[in-house]
């Protein structure tokens, strides 16, 4: 039982200090909110890929997120590459190993149900996670960065050069990504290929290929993610399993399949959980998300912005 | 789908799971339930190290009563059902006659009423929890410290740093709630202001929200309990923010050295309470085990962040030894009847029980040392 | 002769503790047998209705949590002040405190989360499975939060010197088979019957079901209803086996335990669960035995999964039923088969 003085999350403090600390408090609340909000979109976008176009539970997301950490590590720590070369190649073998997973384990289940995909999602999860524990033990590992360790100071307010980096890096990503999607002819076919595979077919679009590509390419983000949060976090074996739980979450409020909502929805969930837990109680911090998801399900099943009916 | 060799060779494995040989007593068996996989991975596997550095030392020594000791590892993958099932098995199918584990206080707590319905005691290693002493399970044997017990051993230095208003940020488990109530007690006994008392979930991340309100709360100390691995993200963004205020962080599974190498000169002036302090093995109790084990640990190659948490292991089947040559024979009533007798030096001081809990069903529990280091320079320094 | 199957099934079932001298297996039966109570449940929802809820620990442990505080008696104080408290109350009436909870929770999550389906309902199931784990989390006053409800307990039935304590091994593995076995005749007689019949309709075709006049909305709040009471019952059975019962009992991979046990055993088939119960729920043990590295036990776990989905998509049971007809009317085995389940939905 809690003894009488402790509140978890309380604070009878705020009242003793003036207006000048509480306004302080609230626009570093609202800075971190900002800088949380781009790497939960990067986490997002990824998923919202697979998961709103290919129809597949992707649940290896957060392996793929891990695996971008590792390599990073890997590539910067015992190899001593170079920080941001390291980046750019985590990126991409992610992607590689996105795309073995889709040929090798997704390739034989085209047109399976959601449930019998998302089995071997499952284990694939299971089996990649005590990989990384396998080769890496769990005990938790730092990325070094080549940014000043001093934060950048604003008046009152305060924020790590590594996290200025993260938040305009993830935002370019998104970009990129938004603009293959929407703006190429392998966006276009990716799009035609699940919204009617034999038209698609028939207008010849390789359709093995596109699902091919289009895992690759979220795979790609997810490692992205992981490479640029492993420096800021720590890496350890199970960080994936936040951060799906996060990426779902994301997803849901932006609408399956729709990047613009998912890069909108992460920053909601950040703004959420940072002045939940500022204002409301820290212990119902990881919380926020989920309420918030089934307060927008029951009032708009959809999500915030899906484009499209994507029911049934 | 079974081509025939491997159906054999599966046929031949069931076979031997049930058939396997309740070997006969050349051996005297130590039940170990640790979390080898899941969210402790990296304790657990610490912890059980450190154990088979003492089994190994024990059995070059000559064994327990002219016998090898064995230790048998399960793995709890860091879940009640599982750390359950690991002493079921522990003790019906490998008839240990005592077990070290379970590492936190929910996996202790899982695996107690087994104890009772089996009668077989277990040492307790690492748990915090006041409630596993307190509940009446007379098979319960404790060498860490409880949270209150942590708080009382600090009470002097309140004074000693000054210490005017405190917050606190701790994880949102048994470990973290207990430490954050015991200390909030004795602070307010000792007339501390108490601000804010912040939870983060045992695997989150990002704390920039916990940290932005107890800079606005304004106290000179923040009292932190949790893992290693939140800790080191928290001296980061707390150097972030610029939260100017003591950093203190409680319950021993804080390894400095992996502190030093992963938080860098975020980690300086920051303070930690520990139960082991290898940097100076001088300043403990029993400095020449200290100066042995921590000599062994390197020697194999572990991690040396580790040995904060692999000490346990090794007091825990150093304890348990004794108690069973005390016993003369390795049966469980016999241990648990010498267990509340033994006088056994350890890493982290002298271990010897006192009664805790409700009369006639006591559990044991042992007074261990708290000791107060502080990191400044990329090193560890004395207070 | 197949048509006895299930009567011999439960015969042997039931001589087990007689002949099983190995207590440990049998502590590995009883909570394979409570995970394959669990399984059935959802088997009622994922293989019948059709509908993927991954939030179906959530009823497991309401069903937990109700009989283990029911048992042990609680105060709190709700808000405005108003005290409410219980007192201990017997462990067979605390178990069926859970039980309705379980229902109960089950028909409001049944009318809120039927507004969605697809990959939708799942996010939703997910989603209520976390908030009420963070319920169990933070409601400290009453759940205790982290530290853990613990000295739950022992289910005892009957008076004076005829009174049976539940807390030998065989006296509960009965109890669970016997609440199996009521679980497996109610979901046996429920999808033989016009309201079972109009589940599985609208698992294959729900436009067409809808438009010749099933009420869509109520069939599926009544599957959730019975199928979150039976979740609630291997909860609470769970709780006074175990004896502790904290907020790890909603852990996500125990759903995914459910999931595994219904799929790979045949979902929309009544022994699917039960045959997928018993492979997962002794590979973990069989792996234990062999002296691998855990993580490499996990691995093989993982990879044991892809596998059976890989070569038997349609689950155990199904497989075998095909298997047997062939063999019975190879002439025409091929038209025999049953369509996979929800294919190109």
């Amino acid at each position: 039982m809690v003894p009488p003085g402790v509140r978890p999350g309380g604070s009878d403090t705020i009242h003793t200090h003036g207006a000048k600390t509480r306004l302080d408090q609230f626009l570093q609340h609202c800075l971190n909110a900002l800088m949380l909000g781009g790497t939960y979109a990067l986490l997002g976008i990824g998923l919202t890929l697979i998961f709103g176009i290919m129809r597949v539970v992707n649940f290896t997301h957060g392996e793929l997120y891990a695996f971008g950490a590792y390599c990073m590590y890997a590539l910067v720590v015992p190899v001593g590459m170079n920080f941001f070369l390291a980046l750019l190649l985590a990126m991409v073998l992610g992607a590689l190993l996105g795309a073995v997973i889709e040929m090798l384990l997704l390739g034989r289940l085209r047109g399976a149900d959601i449930d019998t995909t998302m089995l071997v999602m499952i284990g694939a999860w299971i089996a990649m996670q005590n990989t990384e524990q396998l080769i890496w033990s769990g005990v938790a590992l730092t990325v070094p960065n080549p940014f000043p360790s001093a934060p950048l100071v604003v008046g009152p307010l305060s924020v790590s050069w590594l996290r200025i980096f993260v938040l305009f890096t993830a935002v370019g990503l998104i970009f990129a990504a938004y603009t293959v999607v929407n703006r190429t002819k392998l966006g276009k076919a990716m799009r035609a290929t699940f919204q009617d595979r034999d038209t698609a077919a028939l207008m010849g679009v390789r359709i093995d290929r596109m699902h091919t590509a289009t895992f690759a390419l979220g795979s790609g983000l997810a490692a992205a993610s992981g490479a640029l949060l492993g420096p800021v976090f720590v890496v350890n074996p199970t960080m994936g399993d936040l951060a799906a739980a996060k990426a779902f979450a994301i997803v849901i409020l932006g609408g399956l399949g729709n990047i613009a909502g998912a890069t909108i929805g992460g920053f909601i969930l950040a703004f959420a959980e940072e002045l939940g837990a500022g204002y409301v109680s820290s212990g119902y911090r990881d919380a926020m998300g989920f309420v918030l998801i089934i307060i927008i399900l029951l009032v708009k099943p959809t999500g915030l912005f899906a484009q499209r009916e994507r029911i049934g | 789908m079974l081509k025939h060799g491997s159906a054999q060779v599966l046929a031949a494995a069931v076979f031997m799971a049930i058939a396997a040989p309740a070997s006969a007593q050349e051996t005297i068996k130590i039940g170990v339930t640790q979390p080898l996989t899941g969210a402790f991975a990296a304790s657990g596997n610490y912890v059980t190290q450190g154990a088979k550095i003492a089994e190994d030392e024990i059995n070059k020594a000559g064994g327990v009563l002219g016998k090898k000791l064995q230790l048998v590892v399960e793995d709890n993958k860091s879940n009640p059902t599982e750390a359950v099932s690991t002493a079921e098995k522990l003790i019906t199918k490998d008839k240990v006659p005592v077990m070290l584990g379970a590492w936190s206080s929910t996996l202790t707590l899982a695996v107690m009423p087994k104890l009772e319905e089996h009668g077989v005691p277990m040492l307790v290693e690492t748990s915090s929890s006041g409630k596993i002493t307190t509940s009446g399970n007379p098979f319960i044997f404790r060498i860490s410290p409880t949270s209150e017990m942590e708080a009382r051993a600090f009470e002097p230095l309140v004074k000693q740093l000054g210490i005017k208003k405190a917050d606190f940020l701790a994880t949102n488990n048994d470990f973290g709630l207990g430490a954050s109530q015991e200390f909030t007690k004795m602070l307010k006994a000792a007339g501390v202001t108490i601000g804010a008392t912040e939870l983060m979930d045992p695997k989150a991340v990002d704390f920039s929200a916990q940290l932005a309100k107890i800079k606005a709360s304004g106290g000179d100390t923040v009292f932190v309990t949790t893992a290693v691995e939140q800790i080191t993200l928290i001296l980061r963004q707390a150097k972030e923010q610029q939260l100017t205020a003591r950093i203190i962080t409680t319950g021993g599974s804080n390894s400095p050295d992996q502190l030093i190498q992963q938080a860098g000169s975020a980690a300086d002036e920051s303070f930690h309470l520990v139960f082991f302090t290898p940097w100076f093995p001088e300043a403990v109790k029993n400095p020449a085990l200290a100066v042995s084990f921590v000599k062994e640990w390197n020697a194999r190659g572990y991690q040396a962040g580790g040995l904060t948490e692999g000490f346990r292991g090794w007091d825990g089947i150093t304890t348990i030894v004794e108690a069973i040559k005390a016993a003369g024979k390795a049966e469980p009533a016999a241990i648990q009847k010498a267990l509340w007798d033994v006088k056994v030096k350890g890493i982290n001081g002298d271990i010897a029980f006192i009664k805790q809990g409700p009369a006639g069903k006591e559990s044991a529990q042992n007074v261990p040392s708290v000791y107060l280091i502080k990191i400044a320079n990329g090193k560890v320094t004395r207070m | 002769m197949m048509k006895y199957f299930p009567q011999a099934f439960l015969g042997l079932l039931v001589s087990v503790p007689f002949w099983l001298t190995d207590s440990y297996m049998l502590h590995i039966l009883i909570t394979t047998g409570i995970f394959i109570i669990a399984a059935m449940s959802l088997n009622l929802l994922l293989g019948y209705t059709g509908q993927l809820s991954l939030g179906h620990v959530a009823f497991f442990g309401i069903g937990a949590y109700g009989s283990a505080l029911t048992s042990l008696g609680f105060e709190i104080t709700l808000p405005g002040g108003i005290p409410l408290g219980v007192s201990p109350k017997p462990v067979w009436f605390a178990m069926l405190v859970g039980i309705v909870a379980a229902g109960f929770t089950g028909w409001a999550i049944g009318k809120l989360a039927f507004r969605v389906r697809g990959a939708y309902f799942v996010i939703v199931s997910i989603s209520f499975a976390e908030v009420v784990r963070l319920v169990a989390v933070n409601w400290v006053e009453l759940t205790q939060g982290p530290m853990a409800l613990n000295n739950i307990p022992v289910l005892r039935l009957g008076w004076g010197s005829a009174e049976v304590a539940f807390l030998r091994k065989p006296a509960f593995y009965w109890l669970v088979l016997a609440v199996g076995t009521v679980c497996y005749i109610i979901i046996s007689r429920l999808v033989s019957s016009r309201a079972g019949r109009a589940m599985i309709a609208l698992r294959e075709n729900e436009p067409l079901a809808m438009s010749v006049g099933v009420d869509v909305t109520r069939y599926l709040v009544l599957a959730t209803i019975v199928s979150a009471a039976m979740a609630g019952s291997a909860g609470a059975l769970y709780t006074h086996y175990i004896r502790i019962v904290d907020p790890d009992i909603f852990l996500f991979v125990y759903t995914v335990t459910m999931v595994i046990m219904v799929v790979t055993g045949g979902k929309g088939t009544l022994a699917g669960p039960i045959v997928g119960g018993v492979i997962f729920g002794l590979i973990p043990e069989l792996l234990r035995t062999m002296a691998i590295k855990p993580e490499v036990q996990w691995i093989i776990y993982g990879v044991v999964m892809v596998l059976v989905v890989y070569f038997l998509p349609m689950g155990i049971v199904p497989a075998l039923r095909n298997w047997r007809g062939g063999q019975q009317a190879s002439s025409t085995a091929a038209a025999s088969g049953p369509q996979m389940e929800g294919a190109g939905k």
